[in-house]
């Protein structure tokens, strides 16, 4: 193997060292300060869900041949100074003492494969009817109590 | 002589602009959309129902009404949209023609409906009516008058 010529030695011995300095130490820093700060400025909403309510239109017009279905009205009211309730269903011989009562007394009286002699259908249209003065969670419950028995059809009616 | 030799010393450089630049267009993004959040929801203590039912909120195009509580189970106005609606017939009037021109733009558009576990349903009943009323109005016959009834789940 030839020697190399005594230039290129030189040139090589004359050449600084390399030197990498990436000093990320400050930007490091900062990005985990803000996200920090993020962290303790969010203010997390902890588990929003949603009820889905189809409004009826005025504008559409109704199927002719469609036959009317009376829909089962379910009265909520607020008592006392607000934190109770009552519940009245239309027509129903004993009435729900509580929303665990009327979401029993829904599943029960459903028409399914299970329970063929029940008096409506999953579509049959429910109408909930809160007061005026009506606290909107009772409205809300009587609401999920029918949504939880599987009606589809439900509906808010005016108190 | 080689060609290596011609190159001369490898050096090495650490382009940091680029990630400077998306660390910032992080922050911008972060700041607009919690400045976003907070206009869409009132602070207010939403229904929290026994078993809930209810579900995840879709991927749909959806607008907030928030109705502002004021106490005992009466309300200071309705939030949409970043304005304020007074309680009274004007406002639910003037509520009507801004959803009723939401409408017209986004006729599959779903309304968020916040209200505070107290409020009176008297209050509440008006927002489903301006909601009807407006899909009227708008003069479109595919716009679905959707609501979607936020609670919290409580497990």
């Amino acid at each position: 193997m030839p020697a190399p010529p005594d230039n290129e030695v030189g040139r090589a011995a004359a050449r600084p060292p390399t030197r990498l300095s990436f000093n990320l130490t400050a930007m490091i820093d900062v990005v985990f300060l803000l996200l920090i700060y993020f962290l303790v400025a969010t203010d997390f909403k902890l588990g929003e869900e949603i009820y889905r309510l189809d409004l009826p239109r005025r504008s559409l017009r109704a199927d002719p041949f469609e036959l009317p279905r009376d829909p089962l009205r379910i009265a909520v009211a607020s008592t006392g100074s607000g934190a109770g309730y009552l519940i009245r269903v239309e027509g129903a011989a004993a009435q729900p003492a509580s929303f665990q009562e009327l979401f029993e007394f829904l599943a029960q009286n459903q028409q399914s494969a299970a329970a063929v002699g029940g008096l409506f259908e999953p579509d049959h249209p429910i109408i909930i009817e809160p007061g005026p003065a009506t606290r909107w969670e009772h409205a809300i419950e009587a609401f999920n109590a029918a949504v939880r028995a599987r009606y589809s059809n439900v509906k808010f009616g005016g108190g | 002589m080689s060609v290596i030799f011609h190159r001369g010393p490898a050096r090495i450089e650490a382009n940091l602009t680029p990630l400077i630049d998306v660390t910032f267009l992080l922050i911008v993004f972060f700041v607009l959309v919690s400045q976003i959040v907070d206009l869409e929801s009132v602070q207010m203590d939403l229904p929290k129902p026994a078993e809930p039912a209810s579900e995840l909120a879709g991927d749909e195009q959806r607008a907030v009404i928030n109705i502002i509580p004021a106490g005992g189970g009466q309300i200071a106005g309705y939030r949409f949209a970043g304005r304020t609606f007074s309680p009274d017939a004007s406002g639910i009037e003037a509520l009507t023609s801004t959803l009723a021109a939401l409408y017209q733009r986004s006729p599959t558009l779903r309304i968020n409906l916040r209200a505070d576990r107290k409020t009176h349903f008297q209050w509440i009943e008006p927002v489903f009516d301006a909601v009807v009323a407006a899909t009227t109005r708008s003069g479109r016959d595919d716009v679905t008058a959707g609501m979607n009834l936020v609670v919290i789940r409580e497990e």
